[in-house]
């Protein structure tokens, strides 16, 4: 989640909360509202910024744990009727650091998600309950609690398994508490398990990068995702780049890293099923599938995001907001989207293009053309022309992007987005 | 005949002074003109603003007059004195709001009549870019002296010479005026030195002035009326009235302002412009005091200047240096007349789309010029299509600052968004045979104007065609020679720097004609260049290498063949007209590298390699790639930020909208206009 601490001091104070947004759909207890089937939690607190991070996280040197998860706790019960009786399907506890939340305050939490949703599908191992973890702070007496709460997969922040790429991110952790960490969450039972890996790191050679990769898989790991190192505005990273203090690699790098990864995790039964992550079939992230596929998914905690029944928003991120304004237990909320059609269309395209299995044509065309006249035709013209370019792959009804497109697929969704809307609007 | 001062407007001929300021720019014209539009009561201190003959809000921010205004006051002048009171010692303000008020009220520390005659002043601001001289020279046909500004520190400029010589060729009388006494850095003493040794007056026919405080204005004030002549007696008895310029106003349609030389006019004459020979009803005649009031008799005489309304609905009507005469009692003879402005730098401009995504079609730019051209006469349009960029207007210009002016205030008051092609000059080329021939849009060429003066050596069997847009250019087979506009540029520097003057000269194809020693420190320089090589960033150039002291001033003398070749563009293999340029052979190579390094800066990398290329007829003199990407994707999706996500591609979206198509390469507009930054 990104931290938007710049908001505009009016917007601060007419915020609105995530019952309008919610309540502006069809209620929990109409006839026919589908319930939401996943969940988002955000935990913000970190012991140390890494410099690349963009994340909503903090140092909390006030300790504010504990009212944290309380209102954590209120806000999920405000949002637990919008899951109706329905079993919730994916959980993701992100963050943050939510393995930095200490063992009490997880009690309580997982305690409160058993009592307001229904964990059935997840504990019958049909789900997924997901935990990102910082392998510094992984301890059994934590994975044990995890596990009986219904956790069933850890995602483990390495980024790279050698201490000067760690260091040039300002990441501190021993590499070798990764193998520790997954260790202890095996013995603990979580079944699943998935690792971070950053490249395109300055300094980092693709022998470099093959070895991380490696690393990784000797592991044992099924499921891996790797993010190419991205300067974003107001992270410290940046700022040292502006200040010329290191050389950002290459783009040429950068690609022959992307090939590695394909390559090394191919040959190794790991295939790309998105942009940043590969896994083993059946290993994927449940999770990130449902945003890719725009499913509904409830967000609990500051800057986590939301959308159910066409509408996306977003709470407000900042933790003092969020623990201090509270609308019946809903949290303050910010960039609320009522549903479009064409914006539903582009988003369509833009999450499902990054997608091995990509987009279902038909549907997304008939879509198109009731939300924009005319552009049913200008899609496909678009689409045929990618194809001839080599970074479409049509499947009969399925578009896909190609091995050389999904690095393209910015751009793809731009001329498609660009088709969407036609000439001179 | 009636008591002076009782009817301000019937005073005879000998108390009547026309004149205008002449300046080199920034030497405090504008001032000037405020300080004695003050002094002599028209406008109150307090209400005196910063420039006020400078009405435009285009002007105002870059503190240049576009139009000539002639404005008219009153002032009480005894004969001989050297210096004179100000009306402000004697009168209460003048009340606007009532014409009938526009004349010395009753005094309080002493009759008017005590400080002299009453004499009318009419002066007339002018333009002081190199660009407008024929608007100074058409305001100078209307008066007997100039006033000659020269700021105390910066000395005698190039525009400062040009323009004293245009009012010694008019016979002017000149009064020169040091300017900026008042600061710390003046130089009194030697501008008056340069003075002196640049147009031959004595120290003792400078006066020395500071538009900022008012000091000497008493004595300027005295001297206009002491040393500048009355106007002529009438020759003839019928009206003869110069048009010395006009603009449009958009409640009363063209206001005239004309010069009265001989014979009357008055409200409910018919009029006839005898160059065009359109007749009109004068419904309105009045002057500027600044602010616009009618006279309340309606009449002017011989000597006088004032603004005619006559429900003149175009400025197409209208012809500078035309004659008015009665329809009833017509003149035999005009008055000698002027030179029409002439267009000698071009360019497109087409409709564009704003950052913010709005964008401005064709009807919305031809609005938008059409309404500009009623408010100047002086730029010329046509329309033109290019591949890249679809429809759009090639419009012509007095010069490059002209050129500037119209594209800013055709985005700023027409409120369209404009790509402007790269300027050119007009060239005259000379093709065997008498044919029709066609331009690139299947439009004929037009000849040459046979008035013009530039028209010179057509052989027999030959004809001389008129091109200012690179495409238009015929197959280079028929072509006999390609003449291109020649200039006379006048240099003023400090002496350290005339050695980068003179290279800087020759690089750009000029030819040293002489120097001119202005004073211990200075010199002007004077050379023939191509007009084609002056709009190539001549100006910003000699700016640069004189650190900023030096000036310059140009004109259009002849044309001359030359080596001209047309330059093309290639991008992915195709052509693209709109970047296309006529250059010198011999400097082919380095401008088509130049341009193909700034396109490459612009145009993005798309999913294929593009090469750039410079040809000449089909000959590749320089040569570029654009690289493809490889990768366009972020890698993370912001664990269900899809909105942030989608917003910044939407913006990528906008931003691809704005692009123009070449085939299938998309190029930004800037990279139309990034042929425009000649950094070499
Ligand atoms: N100190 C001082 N500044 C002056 C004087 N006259 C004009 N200026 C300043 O010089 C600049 C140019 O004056 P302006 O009247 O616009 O010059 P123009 O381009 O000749 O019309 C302005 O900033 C004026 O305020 C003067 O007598 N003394
Ligand atoms: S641990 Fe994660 S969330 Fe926290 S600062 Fe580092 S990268 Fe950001
Ligand atoms: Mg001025």
């Amino acid at each position: 989640m990104r931290q938007d601490t710049a908001l505009p001091q009016a917007q601060q104070r007419h915020r609105t909360s995530a019952r309008e947004a919610l309540e502006a759909g069809p209620g929990p207890h109409s006839p026919g509202f589908p319930p939401v089937r996943s969940l988002y939690i955000h935990i913000p607190f970190c012991f140390h910024k890494c410099h690349y991070c963009d994340f909503y996280s903090l140092v909390d040197t006030r300790d504010r744990q504990e009212p944290f998860t309380d209102r954590l706790i209120r806000e999920l019960t405000a949002l637990s009727p919008w899951a109706g009786r329905a079993p919730l399907e994916t959980i993701f506890v992100g963050g943050g650091t939510p393995s930095l939340l200490r063992a009490e305050h997880w009690a309580r939490l997982l305690d409160a998600l058993a009592r307001l949703f229904d964990l059935s599908t997840i504990r019958a191992g049909r789900g997924e309950f997901t935990v990102e973890c910082n392998p510094e702070t992984v301890t059994p007496e934590l994975m044990d609690l995890l596990r009986k709460g219904g956790v069933d997969r850890v995602s483990i922040g390495a980024q790279s398994f050698q201490p000067g790429h760690l260091k040039t991110l300002e990441r501190w952790h021993d590499p070798a508490n990764v193998a520790r960490a997954l260790d202890l969450a095996r013995t603990a039972g979580i079944p699943r398990q998935s690792i971070d890996l950053i490249f395109a790191i300055p300094g980092q050679t693709p022998e470099d990068w093959r070895r991380d990769l490696s690393a990784a898989l000797d592991l044992g790991t099924e499921h891996l995702s790797c993010y190419s190192l991205t300067y974003e505005p107001g992270t410290a990273m940046t700022a040292r780049l502006r200040r010329g203090e290191f050389t950002p690699a290459e783009e040429e790098t950068e690609l022959q890293m992307h090939e590695v990864a394909l390559n090394l995790l191919r040959s190794r039964g790991l295939d790309r099923y998105e942009v940043s992550n590969f896994a083993r079939p059946g290993a994927e992230c449940r999770h990130n599938l449902a945003y890719w596929r725009q499913r509904d998914w409830l967000a609990a905690g500051p800057s986590a995001s939301a959308h159910v029944a066409g509408h996306r928003w977003k709470n407000f991120p900042r933790l003092d907001d969020y623990l201090s304004h509270s609308d019946d237990g809903f949290a303050p909320i910010t960039d609320h989207e009522l549903p479009d059609a064409v914006r539903a269309v582009s988003e369509r395209m833009m999450t499902g293009l990054r997608l091995r299995e990509g987009l279902s044509s038909p549907s997304l065309l008939r879509d198109a053309e009731a939300a924009r006249a005319g552009s049913s035709a200008r899609l496909q013209a678009a689409a045929m022309r990618l194809a001839g370019e080599g970074t479409l792959h049509i499947d009969g009804p399925v578009w896909s992007l190609t091995d050389r497109g999904i690095l393209l697929a910015d751009a793809i969704t731009v001329d498609l987005m660009a088709a969407l809307d036609g000439p001179g609007r | 005949m009636p008591e002076p001062s009782s009817n301000p407007h019937a005073l005879p001929r000998q108390f009547i002074r026309n004149f205008s300021i002449i300046a080199h720019i920034d030497h405090g014209k504008s001032t000037l003109a405020d300080r004695l539009l003050q002094a002599t009561n028209a406008v109150s201190a307090r209400e005196a603003r910063e420039q006020i003959l400078d009405s435009m809000d285009i002007e105002r921010e870059r503190g240049i007059t576009i139009k000539a205004s002639a404005v008219t006051v009153f002032h009480h002048h005894k004969p001989g004195a050297k210096t004179d009171d100000l009306e402000t010692d004697y009168e209460a303000p003048i009340d606007d709001s009532n014409p009938d008020l526009h004349r010395p009220a009753p005094g309080r520390k002493a009759a008017p009549e005590d400080h002299g005659d009453l004499h009318m002043l009419n002066f007339i601001d002018t333009p002081g870019h190199v660009d407008f001289n024929y608007e100074v020279s058409r305001a100078l046909k209307a008066c007997e002296g100039a006033i000659l500004v020269v700021d105390a520190t910066q000395g005698v400029q190039a525009q400062t010479l040009v323009n004293a010589y245009l009012a010694i060729n008019e016979n002017l009388h000149i009064i020169p005026v040091i300017n900026k006494i008042d600061l710390p850095s003046a130089r009194t003493d030697e501008v008056a030195d340069e003075i002196e040794q640049t147009l031959g007056f004595t120290a003792e026919d400078c006066l020395l002035v500071s538009a900022k405080t008012g000091q000497g204005i008493k004595e300027l004030l005295a001297a206009i009326c002491e040393k500048f002549p009355a106007p002529r007696t009438q020759v003839v008895p019928q009206l003869r009235a110069l048009i010395f310029d006009a603009v449009y106003d958009d409640y009363r349609g063209v206001i005239v302002y004309a010069r009265v030389f001989d014979g009357k006019l008055k409200v409910g004459d018919k009029i006839r412009m005898m160059g065009i020979g359109r007749s009109f009803l004068v419904t309105e005649i009045g002057k500027m005091n600044p602010k616009p009031y009618r006279l309340p008799h309606g009449e002017i005489g011989p000597g006088e200047t004032a603004y005619i309304v006559a429900a003149i609905r175009s400025l197409k009507d209208v012809r500078i240096g035309d004659t008015i005469t009665l329809e009833q009692d017509p003149a035999t003879e005009a008055l000698p007349g002027y030179q029409p402005p002439r267009q000698m730098v071009f360019c497109d401009f087409y409709p564009a789309t704003s950052e913010e995504g709005e964008s401005t079609d064709f009807e919305d730019l031809r609005d938008a010029i059409e309404k500009l051209s009623l408010n100047d006469s002086s730029f010329t349009f046509a329309p033109v299509h290019s591949e890249a960029l679809g429809f759009g207007f090639r419009c012509g210009f007095l010069g490059l600052l002209h050129m500037d002016i119209i594209q800013e205030r055709l985005e700023r008051e027409g409120g369209v968004e404009i790509i402007q092609t790269a300027p050119t000059v007009s060239y005259h080329v000379l093709v065997r045979g008498k044919d029709t021939v066609t331009g690139a849009g299947g439009q004929a060429l037009r000849p040459v104007d046979p008035a013009s003066p530039f028209r010179t050596n057509v052989p027999d069997h030959f004809q001389l065609l008129e091109v200012h847009n690179p495409a238009d250019l015929p197959d280079m087979g028929h072509i006999e020679e390609i003449r291109e506009p020649l200039c006379r540029v006048e240099i003023m520097t400090p002496k350290e720097y005339i050695g980068d003057i003179m290279k800087l000269c020759l690089d750009r194809r000029g030819t040293y004609k002489s120097q001119q020693f202005i004073s211990a420190s200075r010199e002007m320089l004077q050379f023939e260049i191509p007009l084609a090589e002056i709009i190539y960033d001549f100006f910003d150039k000699m700016k640069g290498l004189t650190s900023g002291y030096g000036t310059m001033d140009y004109e259009v003398i002849s044309y001359k063949p030359d080596n001209l070749i047309k330059l093309d563009i290639l991008i992915n293999g195709d052509p693209v007209e709109a970047l296309a340029t006529i250059v010198h052979r011999d400097k082919a190579e380095f401008r088509g590298r130049g341009l193909i390094t700034r396109l490459k800066e612009q145009i993005p990398k798309h999913q294929f390699e593009i090469p750039l290329q410079a040809a000449i007829g089909g000959k590749v003199v320089a040569r570029e790639t654009i690289k493809a990407f490889r990768k366009n994707v972020l890698a993370k999706c912001y664990g269900g930020d899809v909105s942030r996500k989608r917003k910044l591609l939407e913006k990528q979206k906008e931003g691809k909208k704005r692009m123009k198509a070449v085939g299938s390469v998309t190029i930004p507009q800037e990279a139309f206009m990034a042929v425009l930054d000649q950094g070499d």
